[in-house]
């Protein structure tokens, strides 16, 4: 509102009445006002599920979960009577809105490359993908290069900005690859690498590279330290300096790797130069080796039943997933596919068929685990006090086929509603972009 | 493979004891004398071998670790013949397809066909049948899946394991399925497992007219035993994706005709019109031919214009211009639907419309045409600014109109992945999720399928006569989550393993 010239208050009396009001519309606009879903059928992904249960929504945060819960009588009720409500589901895995710039695959090391550049906050995955209840998505730099870029993480709040869709203060992820996708992109090319040894041997040569860079930096640092002025600080290379975040740990290591083989492999690497990876993405065949896996602490990022589609995807059988959670792995599905990433949850109902996970593992395949694959696991990915209330309200079982997402809310605001007419959008209007393609590390490596 | 291959190099006997499946491997042996497969989700891979005859018990160790699905299912004793033995499948809630729910009903399994089907009370069960009880389990038919490329692949990526298409010219119809099916292909074992019991095996879809399908059961002891039905349609497809163009698919590098829809429409309607020229010299010499047999005389005047030579090509076109046999037109765009059906009213063509997920537009003139329509992918994306269920919606939105439809298994996002044929019920479910009446959506991926390609009366629904394709799960069929316990096809209990469950058991050990 623009007013030209200062209100003139005719009295002190007006002023009374009018601060405080000023004041109460003040603190409306900076937060939402509270929401109390009330006879829900709450899956918290944390601690079970209640029947009949209560959510209450405070300032973007859950401030309560229960059977019963004191929540103000100012509170926006929400009858969920028959209702599901579940956290909002989490993609760790894809490659959705960066109208297929995903792989810079014209070279096998290209740790420098930053996702965030070419995300399009308003392509049309992301509002398909907020319909089928998916809140916070990694998008991940593509397969082809052994070390591709490094990943954005975002909040699905489709129709803000691209900065308002970054999640605040995410950790940093940077993608690695190995087996058949960067062998052949650059095996065709004549280039190395074009076989498994070739592949590890240009992530060695990279490490060693990054290694020389940081002593190199070290010892300027140390300089410095001593106040010596005469110090010249190494030229920064913007490649080596990711590398060598990878090296000091300042980067989560998200790595597509399909075979046992190479699981043990890229473990025997990350002990030698000191970095942890933090989850292995698709991952078929992990059942074959996850107990040496799990000693790790590495999680998979893996699909509930692809199989088949490339030789590296041969041994895959859909009991991967229950398997090698079974064994200690923390296990979460993916979509790395802009048509999977829509029902997310029923792929992680067909877990309760393969392997028997309970309502609450499966839950958890696609919320907490994915959460704490990207490192926002304290934040979101569960219905618990003190998290963001990023919340998803279903028509039915969510782990069934028949499950429809009803309203989806980020941090508390509702960004989707089936029952609007139009598109369901409450906070997009204007043109949405088309994708082409798939989406996925398998169709955009140049295959 | 290395399970397959090593299985492969078994003494032929064993082979046949793997392929014949698991009921007859079991002959002679009994423990128990009914199947039992409520238990079986407790854990489905264990087996329990150590009851059987130390000769079965050999055989079952070295070619088939681990055979069985589930620690309870025993199969009763079956005499050492070829035909299956009468089945009795007691206490299911069956899904008859045709005429409704039957809970706590009796179906009976005779001769590879059903031989009674109704309610406990009005079903005899036979003397020395096995009876299954199926308590707390639902009795469906067995799923048909209207497009798929079974035996025509086996790793996607791997080009060597790919007949999928020929793409040195447009115009394929003389190419047969039939030639390259595989029958022993890994995708069949792992689809069957999830009760699909029967498919449409098609080329892929890079051609104006690809080939003629195939009709198959996802079962049998080679592929003779396998195939149903040979040329039982003509595969074609019309749109974007069978330009010649740079960057598209099809033959070589560059843009070559026909590279624009002017040019695809042109083609075709040039191709009907010679197998039109065609078949009339052929009936014409064929005549010609008659009559003078008839009057007898000579044949091979001067004159006689009947074509020396058979052109397989256009003679493949023959059946197809008469209008005996089905023509799947592959199409997504409205507007092309209204381009494709005006050649196919031109032709006379007998029309089965196919994908059809981008023409929400002219869902009404879809439904005037009074043709089946296969509704797949399901979850192709609808275009930007759509609102998401627009293909979602597609299969209700169409049957609402009174159209017959189908629903594939089709993948989303490129040409018909039957890996992922297992996922046909979901498809079905979706649909259902999504506006389509549950039994429409059952309909569509049994009845429906059979009667589209000719095999109504022997597949689709729980009737008396019909093929004994039967699936046992433990739950809704459309769920995700339902396990599916036994699988009969004519009959035969098929062993309920596949390459991936025998990985899943070797490395729970």
């Amino acid at each position: 509102m623009h007013l030209k010239r200062p209100l003139r208050v005719p009295s002190f009396a007006a002023c009374l009445i009018l601060a405080p009001l000023c004041a109460a519309l003040t603190a409306a606009a900076q937060s939402a006002p509270d929401i109390v879903f009330k006879n829900a059928t709450v899956m918290t992904a944390s601690h079970g599920t209640i029947q009949h249960g209560s959510v209450w929504v405070h300032e973007g945060k859950i401030a309560g979960v229960g059977a019963t819960i004191d929540a103000p009588s100012s509170a926006t009720t929400v009858d969920a009577t028959g209702l599901w409500l579940t956290p909002g589901i989490i993609d760790p895995h894809s490659h959705s809105a960066l109208d297929s710039d995903v792989n810079e695959a014209t070279s096998p090391v290209t740790p420098s490359m930053h996702m965030i550049d070419a995300f399009d906050n308003r392509s049309a995955d992301l509002y398909r993908a907020l319909a089928g209840g998916v809140t916070t998505e990694l998008l991940l730099h593509g397969s082809a290069n052994m070390i591709g870029g490094q990943a954005v993480v975002i909040k699905n709040k489709f129709g803000f900005d691209r900065d308002a869709m970054l999640f605040p203060n995410a950790p940093g992820s940077i993608k690695f690859a190995s087996g058949e996708n960067p062998k052949r992109v650059y095996g065709s090319r004549d280039q190395l690498p074009s076989t498994r040894m070739g592949n590890f041997e240009v992530m060695r040569m990279a490490f060693e590279d990054a290694r020389h860079y940081m002593a190199d930096w070290d010892a300027y640092d140390a300089k410095v330290k001593k106040g010596d002025k005469d110090a010249t600080a190494p030229k920064r290379d913007l490649k080596l300096e990711a590398l060598a975040d990878v090296l000091r740990g300042k980067l989560f290591v998200q790595i597509h790797c399909y075979r046992a083989d190479e699981f043990l492999t890229e473990e025997a690497i990350a002990h030698e130069y000191g970095y942890k990876i933090r989850a292995f993405h698709h991952a078929l065949e992990m059942y074959k080796v996850a107990d040496k896996i799990a000693a790790d602490q590495t999680a998979i990022a893996t699909f509930s039943d692809w199989w088949g589609f490339k030789d590296e995807a041969r041994d895959a059988i859909p009991w991967n997933a229950v398997m090698s959670m079974r064994k200690g792995v923390k296990v979460a599905l993916k979509s790395d596919s802009d048509d999977h990433i829509r029902r997310l949850n029923s792929e992680a109902g067909k877990m309760v068929r393969y392997g028997g996970a309970t309502e609450d593992e499966a839950i958890r395949m696609v919320t907490l685990n994915p959460a704490w694959i990207i490192g926002v696991d304290d934040r979101t990915g569960s219905i618990d006090v003190g998290k963001d209330a990023d919340l998803v309200l279903w028509n039915h079982d969510p782990l069934s086929t028949y499950a429809r997402a009803q309203k989806v809310y980020i941090d508390g605001d509702l960004f989707f509603d089936a029952s609007l007419p139009g598109l369901g959008t409450t906070h997009f209007n204007g043109v949405m972009h088309d994708s082409r393609g798939f989406g996925s590390d398998d169709e955009e490596d140049g295959q | 493979m290395r399970f397959l291959l090593s299985l492969l190099e078994r003494p032929p006997s064993l082979r046949a004891a793997f392929l014949s499946g698991a009921g007859r491997l079991l002959t002679g042996e009994v423990e128990g004398s009914a199947v039992d497969f409520r238990h079986a989700n407790s854990r489905p891979w264990a087996p329990q071998v150590s009851k059987l005859r130390p000769a079965i018990a050999w055989t079952l160790t070295i070619a088939l670790t681990c055979l069985f699905a589930s620690s309870s299912v025993q199969i009763a004793a079956q005499p050492e013949s070829a035909s299956p033995q009468v089945v009795a499948i007691t206490g299911g809630k069956l899904l008859t397809v045709s005429h409704g729910t039957i809970e706590n009903g009796t179906i009976i399994l005779a001769d590879g066909k059903i031989s009674a089907v109704g309610t406990a009370a009005e079903v005899k069960i036979p003397p020395g049948a096995q009876i299954v009880d199926a308590k707390g389990l639902t009795v469906y038919p067995g799923l048909i899946d209207p497009e798929s490329n079974f035996g025509l692949t086996e790793i996607s990526a791997d080009q060597m394991t790919n007949d999928l298409e020929e793409r040195s010219d447009e115009i394929m119809p003389h190419m047969h399925v039939y030639d390259a099916f595989h029958s022993e292909t890994e995708l069949i074992a792992v689809a069957r497992l999830n009760g699909i019991t029967n498919a449409v095996v098609a080329p892929s879809t890079g051609d104006s007219i690809a080939g003629q399908d195939i009709f198959i059961q996802l079962y049998g002891r080679d592929r003779d035993d396998m195939i149903m039905g040979r040329d039982i349609a003509l595969a074609m497809n019309y749109g974007a994706e069978q330009r010649r163009r740079d960057g598209g698919r099809g033959a070589g590098g560059g843009s070559s005709y026909p590279s624009t829809r002017m040019g695809l429409i042109t083609q075709l309607r040039q191709s009907f019109l010679d197998a039109q020229d065609y078949m009339t010299r052929r009936d014409a010499a064929a005549a010609k031919k008659d009559d003078k047999s008839d009057k007898g005389e000579k044949s091979g005047d001067k004159g006689d214009k009947s074509p020396s030579k058979r052109d397989l090509k256009l003679e493949a076109l023959i059946p197809y211009l008469k209008g005996e046999r089905p023509v799947v037109i592959g199409v997504y765009e409205g507007y092309d639907v209204e381009v494709i059906m005006g050649l196919a009213q031109e032709f006379h063509l007998k029309v089965i419309l196919n994908h059809v997920t981008a023409a929400q537009d002219v869902l009404d003139k879809i439904a005037s045409y009074h043709v089946p329509v296969i509704i797949g992918s399901i979850y192709d994306a609808p275009r930007a600014g759509e609102r998401f269920d627009a293909v979602y919606s597609l299969p209700a939105e169409l049957a609402k109109r009174g159209a017959k439809i189908a629903i594939s298994s089709a993948d989303a996002g490129g040409p018909v992945s039957s890996h992922s044929s297992r996922n046909l019920p979901y498809a079905a479910g979706f649909a259902v999720a999504y506006g389509l009446p549950y039994y429409e959506g059952l309909k569509a991926i049994t009845q429906d399928v059979a009667d589209m390609f000719g095999f109504g009366d022997k597949l689709g629904s729980l009737d008396v006569g019909k093929m004994a394709n039967v699936v046992l799960a433990d739950g809704d069929p459309l769920d995700v989550r339902t396990d599916v316990k036994q699988v009969y096809i004519q009959g035969v209990a098929i062993p309920m393993v596949s390459r991936q469950t025998r990985l899943r058991d070797e490395y729970s050990k």
